[in-house]
């Protein structure tokens, strides 16, 4: 393959901000109407009530909050790849880093709704703001609520903060490669940035701090997160191994939606000399690292629950897999654990397909690993006489369906109108070296 | 952006989704002008007053806030229920503010639509029909009353010289009654000193449930019936399937239906063999030998389906007891053999205590002025052949009680006679009246009702007034008076019962009155009025001349029944929920599940699970019992007390009409029950074999609140062998240590429950520590409480599908758990919130609204709720509530909301309080008396009502309180203490003994 | 610097030109202005030898303050009503650090993003006025400054070095 040279990354991205088509408006325009019958459905249940879901005694905890955690656990990968991937200089990630970041941002907004979704009353969310109030009256920081509260706000801010640094080298490019109005705008969003040296060697710098603050944020974020049941006293969630179990999922999905993103993305915008099948690969292999350690963590589950000889951990693992829930385990364990196995294959590593239903198949478990935990641990704890099952309603369904059409709705916004690779780091690994994007 | 415009915009927003709620709590205040001088704005009132929710007739003290009763409680003074109230009673004031409530009378015109007419018109239209109906052309039906208004009827129905009204009562006891009259010569319900006896043997009765006075008898039981240093007396239950009275017993004998009077034999000949002879009155001791002689062991065995050895050993039992009392059959399982069942029990008793130590001839149940069915049918037949051309009706509801068969539906829509129903409800039998007037109920009228015989129970308002109702007898008895000069004050009742206490010497004088008013009744007086001073004391206990003619025709056939059964036997019991039928329509007991099944709403047809698999049905399926009179249909219910090929339905639901609550909801067993009365007693039979058990193509999911039938081996609901407990009484129970569930030790919510081995945090002193003591030993699983909860809490009424979604909204249940080898082994468990002092609910709230009080309490702020149910997710015993809606009160139910209580509306977490608001009033008048809190003085509702005492509650940081010094016995244990959680509420375990 | 000087950009499009070129410029009379580029090469940077960059004092400052402040903040709410939850403490320390974690790192990016506005005095409207939007592609734009009516010299400087030449007419800027 011929050597990638700077113009043809510019002309590539640049190439993916020409004025969209029909198709394009009219995809928009359905994800718009999906994401407000979702909103349609949101209301409906702020006034006639919560239970207007399947939630009920002893299962409180429905899809709201499996969908808040598949959400903030696909935002992971995004950071994963940007930063972490960045501190470890694996060249790989500089044509995905940009996508996945933009990943990261959105989904971390469509999962910062679910729990506003959740309360009985959202009307009252403001209880939990820590602001001055004449009643004195402070939210409480010991509950792992407030940490998420916290750790998913810093997440948000700290990780659009990064993507938009990132980007404001790339806006500069697009300002200079265009005219008029969007001359302006982008002017505007680039901030005047003209690529001076003196400018550059804090830029990197700082970009340096950044990447080494948002790494230890991954972590923790996801380890708050899975402390929401981890803190709990619940049989199946008051374990230690969460924290670990939580973040390799979490990067387990991210990963995997990666792919499912990226996929379409370089068959539409030509993308494939810039993503090569190589950096496909490297994703692909990193799955089979995450998914083993996901697998790990079931199988370690299990085993802790046998081995503490505690009747009702032992008696609620042996539920989980044989019981009410046993399909959902089984579709986690097959989809999360088995299933990325195949990518060992190079064939079907370097198929197209292949990794595209893997990756599908990859977040559908991830899904039901949360279901499983979150409704499968309550549902079915201390008290026998409390037992109880759930099943989501339809009002549930259509909230969600109504979220995914707003992930996408802003994911093919963006791509749209913002470079979705990044050139300046293209450019950089083309020189530098490292990176060897082309073969 | 400021804080007050924060507030502002957050303000709107709440606003807007204010709107949609459909049922804002009403925010008028009224100020009285003229308060009567008994109302202080937010103190309540207490009205003595009488129950009349079933013949029993226990005393209640009625709470009246604002001029409107919210809240009814036993009255302490009371003999028959001592202060303690059954979940009917509890219910009584959801008839009185039953939205489906009749309030003005309805008139029926020509073709039959009912039309609305002012009190002056209806009672015209009475007047009018009574002069038409002079000359013996009146009859009248009524439920049991007291004896004032029983004579105003009669003055009446002698006015229009016609013959004097019937008592109907579903449950009358007639085999009870004529047995009684065979064996002792009297022909009525004599009461049983139960508490006195070592051992009850009981064939059917279910005195816990409905038979003849419930809550006397429960607690009489538990005196009896509960653990004395080291000792406990015995309860055996034969019966064909087990209710709850049954589920109590210490051994329960499934025996095949009728085959009671077969083991009843087999006991009186043994006892005759080891009394020889037993010298019997009235010379029937030769009689009973020959009669008794041909049942073996090895015949009873066969005739009942007893395991032999199990009924050899009963028998030792009986024999051996110093006090023993045997019980026939309640009307629950009473079939033809009714009557000989229960001869053959009083007989039985009558060799084992010739002086029939344990029976009351004197105190006997009200109940007994009910007439027998076979009057009732006679009733009605007479009615059809007679030229009656007005039938009055007061209270009852025959054409739902009674089977198809019988004349009272075809009577009743006959034109020449006119139906008058004084019922406040839209019944089967109201909706057949010619005219309906609703008069005043109990709650808000004079009047008096003797649960037993020399018992003066009164009745007084409690209440104000809902609607301009009448007051029954004082209609009736102004219908006696000439309409052209009625007297400028028309009769009052009051002064009428004054009158005829006075007569009859019980009271002197105005004071005299008043006391007993406002105790409720005259109970000094519990030894007995004058005049039936010497038919006292066995003397005239004797056996009727007849007795052994009687004898030999009672018994000719005796347990020969069970030979003859082909096919599956149904059996229509009693209910604890609704009686015969008539609590149907009181949301209440339809929300409460059914103790044994747990199911609400539904009436579920129970059977055993083998006897399911047999014929291919499962849970849920809705079956088909049809017998020639009719069939019903109900869903399946596998449960395991339950003799083979036994099928029982509960009574009470399945109406059509009556209300809201009740109307189509369930079904109703009586509709396939045969008409022919037993020929000597006169008694229906309320059992029925055989029977065809079809499975149907429908399913019904079943609404029932619990999860599973085991416990899988938790420490949850314990029990205790009899010898284990001696042992453990050697050496205490609290030197146990270790982190397992079964190895942890008992940690009191005090300092001194810290230690720190195990507690990362340091304790907290107290000086009031709120706890309360669960006695598994005494609970029968009634379920008092938990109803007395819904009335005082203001808890939300949810209904059949929301059951169905798990989103029932009781505050303290009661856990019902078999056991997991022997799963016709039951315990009952109340559950509600534990109040830990490390509970795990609390820190898990982003918004402190559940916290810890300084006197211990887990404190739930209502206000400060928005609903991230995380509480409920990590608190270990699923005891809180989630407000999944805003929950209805249709007016006027509203208006028993109890003031003191928040009324929850959707999205917030609610749970059991400890009922704070009777604290704080106790910390108030402690405060104004300058003194701390007596022991005893805070009784949460489901405390104060319990019949049986299961329940104590007080401070455990006082080493003298009782809860403290009750937390000392061995039996002492905490649920799941081994989460560390320090439960303030501590359980005793229920003490088993194997028979 | 004095208002009457004039400006000249030489553009380069690869690395070592550009780098020769600035060589070749210390040793020339003109003084180098600045150097613009699409992406940041190392080799410029190393041949331009700036100082250390201070955004880290920034970011540590933040970081700092950020733990501080969520211990103070979480510290102070619960000392407002001291409401006893599972009979932890009211002021439990433990579960503060998660709160202090998070807010170290909050604060530490603001501190990061602050630092990056002083440092690289972006948004900056001026420079843009010395700029050749090639330097955003793949162009390295080296500007350096000269005394009005040398800028021919300069330019040739700049050709012989192997690059294309931009000339900047206007005098206000600087």
């Amino acid at each position: 393959m011929a050597k990638l040279t700077h113009a043809q990354i510019d002309n590539t991205v640049l190439a993916t901000l020409s004025p969209p088509d029909r198709t394009y408006w009219l995809t928009v325009a359905g994800l718009f109407i999906g994401a407000f019958i979702g909103l349609c459905c949101w209301i409906y249940q702020i006034f006639v009530g919560i239970g207007v879901g399947g939630q009920n005694n002893p299962v409180a905890w429905g899809t709201y909050l499996i969908n808040f955690v598949f959400w903030v656990g696909i935002a992971h990968s995004g950071t994963l790849i940007s930063a972490i991937l960045y501190l470890f200089r694996a060249g790989w990630r500089n044509p995905i880093a940009r996508a996945a970041e933009t990943m990261t941002v959105f989904a971390v907004m469509t999962a910062g709704l679910f729990p506003l979704i959740h309360l009985g009353r959202v009307w009252m969310v403001y209880f939990m703001i820590p602001y001055p109030n004449q009643r004195n009256l402070w939210p409480n920081f010991t509950s792992p609520l407030m940490f998420d509260v916290i750790a998913i706000s810093t997440y948000l801010t700290v990780s659009a903060l990064f993507w938009y640094t990132g980007m404001i080298p790339d806006l500069a490019t697009i300002r200079d490669r265009s005219s008029g109005f969007r001359k302006k705008v982008y002017g505007v969003l680039s901030l005047g940035w003209t690529g001076q040296f003196e400018q550059w060697r804090h830029y990197i710098r700082g970009y340096l701090f950044f990447a080494a603050l948002a790494t230890p944020l991954v972590i923790s974020v996801h380890s708050v997160v899975s402390w929401d049941f981890g803190l709990g006293i619940v049989p199946g969630w008051h374990s230690t191994i969460f924290a670990p179990y939580f973040v390799a999922g979490a990067i387990h999905s991210g990963l995997a939606m990666v792919l499912t993103l990226m996929i379409p993305l370089r068959k539409l915008f030509h993308y494939e000399e810039l993503i090569t099948m190589r950096v496909l690969e490297s994703v692909a292999k990193t799955i089979i690292l995450t998914g083993m350690i996901v697998g790990y963590s079931y199988i370690t589950e299990v085993f802790i629950a046998w081995y503490s000889f505690n009747p009702v951990e032992q008696e609620l693992f042996h539920w989980r897999m044989f019981g009410d829930y046993g399909l959902e385990f089984w579709i986690m364990f097959t989809c999360n654990v088995i299933v990325p196995l195949f990518l060992f294959f190079r064939k079907i590593r370097t198929s197209l397909p292949a990794l595209m239903v893997i990756s599908i198949l990859v977040n559908v478990g991830m899904w039901f690993e949360r279901f499983v935990i979150i409704v499968g641990s309550v549902a079915h704890d201390f008290i026998p006489h409390a037992w109880g099952l759930y099943a989501p309603s339809m009002i549930e369904y259509g909230i969600m369906f109504g979220t995914f059409c707003m992930f996408f709705f802003l994911f093919l916004l963006f791509v749209k109108h913002m470079p979705s690779v990044s050139m300046t780091e293209m450019k950089e690994a083309l020189n530098s070296g490292d990176g060897d994007v082309h073969e | 952006m400021h804080r007050r415009t924060f507030l502002k915009l957050a303000g709107i927003g709440s606003l807007s989704v204010a709107v949609g709620c459909t049922s804002d709590p009403d925010k008028k205040l009224y100020s009285l002008v003229h308060a009567p001088d008994d109302m202080v704005t937010g103190k309540a009132t207490w009205y003595a007053s009488t129950c009349r929710e079933c013949p029993a007739g226990c005393g209640v003290v009625a709470k009246n806030r604002e001029g409107r009763v919210i809240k009814l409680e036993g009255n302490p003074l009371h003999p028959i229920n001592q202060g303690k109230l059954c979940m009917r009673g509890q219910a009584a004031l959801q008839g009185f503010y039953n939205p489906d409530r009749l309030q003005k009378p309805l008139r029926k015109n020509e073709d039959g639509e009912w039309r609305a007419v002012p009190y002056r018109e209806a009672i015209a239209v009475f007047r009018e029909k009574l002069t038409d109906a002079a000359g013996g052309r009146a009859r009248m039906m009524t439920e049991v009353v007291g004896t004032t208004t029983e004579q105003i009827m009669g003055e009446l129905m002698a006015y229009v010289d016609s013959p004097p009204p019937l008592m109907f009562e579903p449950y009358a006891y007639e085999a009870l009654k004529t047995a009684n009259r065979i064996t002792f010569g009297i022909d009525g319900l004599c009461s049983y000193h139960m508490e006195e006896a070592d051992f009850l043997l009981c064939f059917g009765a279910d005195f816990l449930e409905t038979w003849l006075s419930p809550v006397e008898y429960a607690r009489k039981f538990k005196q009896m019936h509960t653990v004395r240093e080291g000792r406990k007396n015995l309860f055996v239950h034969v019966s064909p399937w087990q209710s709850v009275t049954a589920a109590n017993a210490d051994q329960w004998l499934p025996a095949a239906p009728g085959g009671e009077t077969a083991v009843l034999l087999g006991c009186i000949r043994e006892a005759l063999g080891a009394r020889n002879g037993g010298e019997l009155p009235g010379g029937i001791g030769p009689a009973l030998h020959d009669l008794s002689e041909a049942y073996t062991p090895e015949r009873v065995a066969e005739l009942s389906g007893l395991s032999i050895d199990a009924y050899r050993k009963m028998v030792r039992l009986l024999l051996n007891a110093k006090r023993p009392l045997v019980l026939g059959q309640g009307v629950g399982s009473a079939g033809d053999d009714a009557l000989a069942t229960n001869v053959a029990a009083n007989l039985l008793n009558m060799i084992l205590d010739p002086e029939l130590k344990r029976f009351d001839f004197v105190h006997r149940h009200r109940v007994e002025a009910a007439a027998r069915r076979s009057e009732v049918y006679d009733f009605f037949n007479g009615l059809k052949d007679s030229d009656a051309s007005l039938l009055l009706l007061n209270n009852v509801n025959p054409l739902y009680a009674l089977p198809p068969a019988s004349a009272a539906a075809g009577v009743m829509a006959e034109k020449d006679l006119f139906v008058i129903s004084f019922s406040s409800f839209m019944d089967e039998t109201s909706a057949q009246a010619d005219l309906i007037i609703p008069v005043l109920m109990p709650l808000e009228r004079w009047g008096e009702y003797g649960g037993k015989t020399g018992l003066v129970s009164t009745l007084q308002p409690t209440t104000g007034r809902l609607f301009d109702a009448p007051e029954l007898a004082q209609l009736l008895k102004v219908m006696t008076l000439p309409p052209e000069n009625l007297p400028e004050k028309l009769p009052r009742i009051q002064s009428m019962v004054q009158n005829r206490l006075t007569e009859a010497g019980q009271i002197q004088g105005k004071q005299e009155w008043l006391r007993t008013v406002q105790h409720g009744g005259i109970f000094a007086a519990d030894a007995k009025p004058a005049e039936t001073a010497e038919e006292e004391k066995g003397s005239s206990i004797s056996p009727s001349k007849d007795a052994e003619t009687s004898l030999r025709n009672v018994f000719r056939n005796a347990g020969n029944r069970t030979a003859k059964n082909a096919g599956p036997v149904f059996i229509a019991a009693p209910s604890l929920r609704f009686f015969d039928g008539r609590g149907a329509n009181r949301p209440w007991l339809c929300e409460y599940p059914d103790p044994l099944t747990k199911v609400a709403w539904q009436t579920p047809v129970l059977m055993h699970p083998d006897t399911l698999a047999e014929n291919g049905i499962r849970q849920g399926d809705i079956v088909r019992v049809a017998s020639e009179w009719g069939a019903v249909r109900a869903p399946a219910y596998a449960f395991y007390g339950m003799a083979p090929d036994v099928a029982v339905i509960s009574a009470g639901q399945g109406h059509d009409g009556f209300g809201q609550y009740a109307g189509g909801k369930g079904a109703n067993p009586f509709i396939i029950l045969p008409y022919e009365p037993e020929p000597v007693s006169g008694a229906p039979s309320f059992l029925l074999s055989p029977v065809r058990v079809e499975k149907t193509r429908k399913q019904l999911p079943l609404a029932h609140t619990d999860g599973n039938k085991t416990q899988h081996g938790r420490k949850i609901a314990l029990t205790v062998g009899l010898e284990e407990l001696r042992q453990h009484d050697a050496h205490g129970h609290h030197e146990k240590h270790g982190f397992g569930m079964h190895e942890f030790p008992f940690t009191l919510p005090l300092p001194e429950g810290y230690d720190p081995h195990r507690d990362l945090y340091p304790p907290r002193e107290y000086d009031y520590r709120w706890g309360m003591v669960v006695d598994l030993d005494r609970c029968v699983g009634c379920g008092a409480c938990s109803v007395a909860c819904y009335a005082e809490n203001n808890l939300g009424i949810v209904g059949e599908e929301r059951i169905l979604e798990g989103r029932e909204m009781s505050w303290l249940r009661i856990e019902r758990y078999h056991k997991e080898d022997q799963m016709e082994k039951v315990t009952f468990f109340p559950m509600l919130c534990q109040h830990c002092d490390n509970a795990p609910c609390e820190s898990v709230c982003p918004v402190y609204a559940p916290h810890h009080s300084p006197e211990g309490l887990n404190n739930q702020i209502y206000n400060r709720c928005i609903g991230t149910r995380y509480c409920s997710q990590n608190c270990p015993y699923k005891v809180r509530r989630f407000n999944w809606f805003t929950w209805q009160w249709p007016s006027p139910l509203n208006l028993q909301l109890n003031p003191d209580v928040t009324v929850r509306s959707k999205g917030v977490m609610e749970k059991c309080s400890f009922c704070v608001q009777r604290i704080k009033t106790a910390h108030d008048s402690a405060k104004n008396e300058k003194r701390r809190i007596y022991d005893g003085e805070i009784q949460p509702a489901c405390v104060q009502t319990c019949p049986t005492d299961a329940l104590t509650f007080g401070n455990l940081a006082d080493k003298n309180s009782r809860v403290r010094r009750m937390t000392d016995d061995p039996r002492a244990y905490q649920v799941m203490g081994y989460l560390n959680t320090k439960t303030a509420v501590i359980y005793l375990k229920k003490v088993v003994q194997e028979v | 610097m004095s208002m009457n000087n004039r400006y000249v950009m030489g553009l380069f499009n690869d690395e070592s030109l550009t780098v020769s070129a600035l060589e070749a410029l210390k040793s020339s009379p003109w003084p180098l202005h600045r150097v613009h580029g699409p992406y940041p090469s190392h080799k410029i940077l190393h041949a331009l030898n700036f100082r250390k960059s201070r955004v880290g004092y920034f970011t540590l400052a933040g970081g700092i303050l950020g733990f501080l402040s969520g211990y103070a903040l979480t510290t102070f709410a619960s000392v407002q009503w001291g409401l006893v939850v599972s009979g932890k403490p009211v002021v439990s320390l433990l579960p503060f650090f998660v709160v202090g974690y998070e807010m170290t790192i909050l604060f530490g990016v603001l501190g990061t993003v602050l630092g990056l506005l002083i440092t690289t005095r972006i948004p900056d409207r001026k420079s843009i006025k010395l700029y050749d939007e090639r330097c955003s592609g793949e162009h390295f734009g080296i500007i350096a400054r000269c005394d009005p009516g040398k800028q021919e010299e300069l330019a040739a400087f700049f050709r012989e070095q192997g690059g294309e030449v931009q000339m900047f007419e206007d005098e206000e800027t600087g």
